[in-house]
C-alpha cells in the first residue's frame, strides 16, 4: 500500500495499551509518519463493524507516536480494548483546532478523562516555557490516571487531594493563582462553570467541548452547537471548528 | 487522472467516472480534500440549497444505529446567494464536477431556485422533494405524483440545464414518482433518499436511565436492499438514467446497484467511515473493468444486467 503523504489519513500500528485508572485506558499507536498535533485536536478511528468513527483527543505525541488516554464508553472502546500491540488500526486526523496557546499565566482545568487534552496542553505550555497550573478533578482517587502529572488534585470523596468538586474551587483558585487565561476540558457543567468564572473575573476562557460527531470534518452538520458571535447566534461544528471554544461565546 | 474507460453519460451530463458522492455527506466543495483529490470523483452533490440560509435543527442530530445511522439535520445550510458567491468559485478553480442539490418548501421557492440555477448556468441539479426532517413542503412533493409532476414541470420550464429528481422509499409505489418525473421530462432519477426511522438510545449507569431519542433519516449499510429494490422499480417503469444510492461501502456493492439498472451511484454514509470510499471506487472499478478484459463501463453494466 502507497501512503499518500499528504493526506489525513494514517497506517497506524498499535504500541502499547494499558490500563490507567479503574475505568482509564492509555493507548500508544505508531504512525507511519511524524504527526503534527495541537493540544486540544483530536484523531478518528474507525472500529470495526461500527458506521461512526470514535474521536479521542491527543493525550501525547512523540515524532508519530500518538497517545490518547480513553475511558470506557461502549461499542467504540470495546474495540480499541481487543486491540494488541502490533494491531493496524486506521485513523485519520489531526482534526479540530485545538487550544489557541498564548503566552499568558495560564490555569489547567481537567476533569475526569478531560485531563487527556489538558495534561498535552500542560506538555506544550512547559515547553514553550509558559507558566502555568494544572488541576484536575476526579470522583475519587481510583480514577486519577496514572500516566498524568497533576500539579492539584481534587477528588470528589475526598480519597485523595482536596475534598469536593473542582467546581467549588474554581474561584479561589482564580484569586490565589491570578491567572490570565484558564484552558478547561471536561463534563459540561465542568465547562460551564469555568465559562461562567471567567465572565465573572474578566478572564479568557477556552473550554474543549464533546458532542457526538458523524464525519468529523464539519460537513454533516451533525455536532453542531449555539456560539454567540456578536449579537448574532450561529451553529459552529464542534468537530471542525471547536472542539475548542471561547468560553463566553458558547450558549449553554 | 483515470482513463476514459469509466466514462458515463446521464442523458447528456457526461461525467468522467460513475461514482458520485451523496447529498449533506460532502459539503459543498473541497471539503474533503485533505483526504482524497476530490477532482477524481465523478461529480460531488452539494449539500441540499435553500433559498434562505437554514439553521437545521435543535436537538441531538446524528445517532449511530447497528447498520448505519440516522440523521436529523434538517437542512441547514448556507443559501444559494453564499453558496454562489463563495462555495461555487471553489468548484470552479479546483475542477470538480458537482451537481447542485436543491431544497425548498414551497413551489414558488424551487421555481426561484431553478431560475437562479439557470441565469447563473449550473450545469447540473438534484431536486431534494424527500428530506423527512423538514416538516412542511420538501417531503410532500415527494410522495404524491400529481404534486411531484407539477413541481417538476415547473422546475423544468425555468432550468435548461440536467434534472435530476431525488426519490424518497417512504412511499406505497415508488414506480408512480418515477413516471410522473419522467413525464414532466426530469433526465434522471438518484433513488434513494434516506428511510424514515427513530432510534431509542438507552444507557443505563449506575441504574440511571439516560434516554436518547432521535427521529429522522435512516441512512448506510442497512438501506441497501431497499434501496436495490427500489432502483430494479424505477428501472421497470422508466427510461430515465438511474442514479443509485443507499448503503454503498465497497465494489461489490456498487456492482450490484449497476445490475440492478443504476447508471451511476452516491456514496453517502460511507464517506463518514472512510473519507477516501469514493475516491477508492473509481480507481478499483476501473481495475476491476481492466482486469476481467471488459471494452468499457458500458460493457460491464450490459454484462451485469443479463
Amino acid at each position: 500500500m502507497i501512503t499518500n503523504t499528504t493526506k489525513k489519513v494514517y497506517k497506524a500500528q498499535v504500541y502499547e495499551i494499558q490500563k490507567v485508572s479503574v475505568s482509564s485506558y492509555l493507548m500508544e499507536i505508531e504512525c507511519d509518519r511524524k504527526v503534527d498535533v495541537k493540544a486540544g485536536q483530536f484523531i478518528s478511528i474507525y472500529c470495526s463493524g461500527l458506521t461512526l468513527r470514535r474521536p479521542f483527543s491527543v493525550f501525547s505525541n512523540n515524532e508519530g507516536r500518538i497517545g490518547i488516554l480513553f475511558k470506557e464508553r461502549g461499542e467504540g472502546t470495546n474495540y480499541i480494548k481487543s486491540l494488541k500491540k502490533s494491531d493496524f488500526i486506521d485513523i485519520i486526523g489531526p482534526l479540530g483546532n485545538g487550544f489557541e496557546i498564548k503566552n499568558k499565566k495560564s490555569l489547567l482545568i481537567g476533569a475526569g478523562i478531560g485531563a487527556a487534552p489538558i495534561s498535552f496542553l500542560k506538555t506544550k505550555l512547559d515547553e514553550k516555557g509558559i507558566e502555568n497550573l494544572f488541576t484536575c478533578g476526579f470522583l475519587n482517587k481510583n480514577e486519577v490516571p496514572s500516566c498524568v502529572n497533576i500539579d492539584k488534585i481534587y477528588t470528589d470523596d475526598g480519597s485523595l487531594g482536596e475534598a469536593g468538586s473542582i467546581i467549588n474551587y474554581l474561584g479561589l483558585l482564580i484569586n490565589t493563582y491570578n491567572p490570565e487565561i484558564i484552558y478547561c476540558c471536561g463534563p459540561n457543567i465542568v465547562l460551564k462553570s469555568t465559562a461562567e468564572m471567567g465572565i465573572k473575573y474578566d478572564i479568557e476562557t477556552q473550554v474543549a467541548m464533546e458532542k457526538v460527531m458523524a464525519c468529523g470534518i464539519g460537513v454533516c452538520r451533525g455536532c453542531v452547537i449555539d456560539i454567540k458571535t456578536g449579537a448574532e447566534t450561529v451553529n459552529k461544528s464542534v468537530c471542525k471548528d471547536g472542539p475548542v471554544f471561547k468560553g463566553n461565546e458558547v450558549v449553554w | 487522472m483515470v482513463s476514459n474507460i469509466l466514462q458515463t453519460n446521464l442523458n447528456g451530463l457526461v461525467l468522467n467516472n460513475p461514482i458520485l458522492t451523496a447529498s449533506g455527506t460532502y459539503g459543498y466543495n473541497d471539503e474533503y480534500e485533505e483526504f482524497i483529490d476530490v477532482s477524481n470523483l465523478g461529480a460531488i452533490v452539494t449539500k441540499a440549497i435553500t433559498l434562505k440560509p437554514r439553521a437545521g435543527n435543535k436537538h441531538t442530530r446524528i445517532i449511530e444505529t447497528k447498520a448505519g445511522m440516522i440523521n436529523s439535520i434538517g437542512l441547514e445550510n448556507v443559501g444559494i446567494e453564499k453558496f454562489l458567491n463563495e462555495k461555487l468559485p471553489v468548484l470552479k478553480e479546483k475542477n470538480i464536477n458537482f451537481i447542485m442539490n436543491l431544497a425548498g418548501s414551497t413551489l414558488d421557492e424551487y421555481i426561484e431556485l431553478a431560475k437562479i440555477c439557470n441565469k447563473n448556468s449550473i450545469k447540473a441539479v438534484e431536486l431534494n422533494v424527500s428530506c423527512p426532517n423538514v416538516k412542511s413542503g420538501c417531503l410532500e412533493f415527494g410522495v404524491d405524483e400529481n404534486s411531484l409532476y407539477e413541481l417538476v414541470s415547473s422546475v423544468r420550464q425555468e432550468y435548461k440545464g440536467f434534472l435530476a429528481v431525488k426519490l424518497t422509499p417512504n412511499v406505497t409505489s415508488i414506480e408512480k414518482l418515477a413516471q410522473a418525473c419522467q413525464r414532466a421530462e426530469a433526465d434522471a432519477i438518484s433513488a434513494i433518499n434516506t428511510l424514515k426511522g427513530t432510534r431509542i438510545k438507552l444507557d443505563i449507569i449506575n441504574g440511571k436511565i439516560n434516554k436518547t431519542v432521535v427521529t429522522g433519516g435512516y441512512s448506510g449499510r442497512g438501506v441497501k436492499p431497499v434501496a436495490i429494490g427500489a432502483v430494479i422499480r424505477i428501472k421497470q417503469t422508466t427510461d430515465l438514467p438511474i442514479i443509485g444510492i443507499g448503503g454503498i461501502e465497497n465494489l461489490n456493492d456498487v456492482l450490484e446497484f449497476f445490475a440492478a439498472g443504476a447508471d451511476a451511484v452516491q456514496i453517502g454514509t460511507a464517506n463518514f467511515t472512510h473519507p477516501e470510499t469514493a475516491e477508492k471506487l473509481v480507481f478499483e472499478l476501473e481495475n476491476f473493468i481492466k482486469t476481467n478484459g471488459f471494452k468499457d463501463l458500458e460493457e460491464l453494466k450490459k454484462e451485469l444486467r443479463k
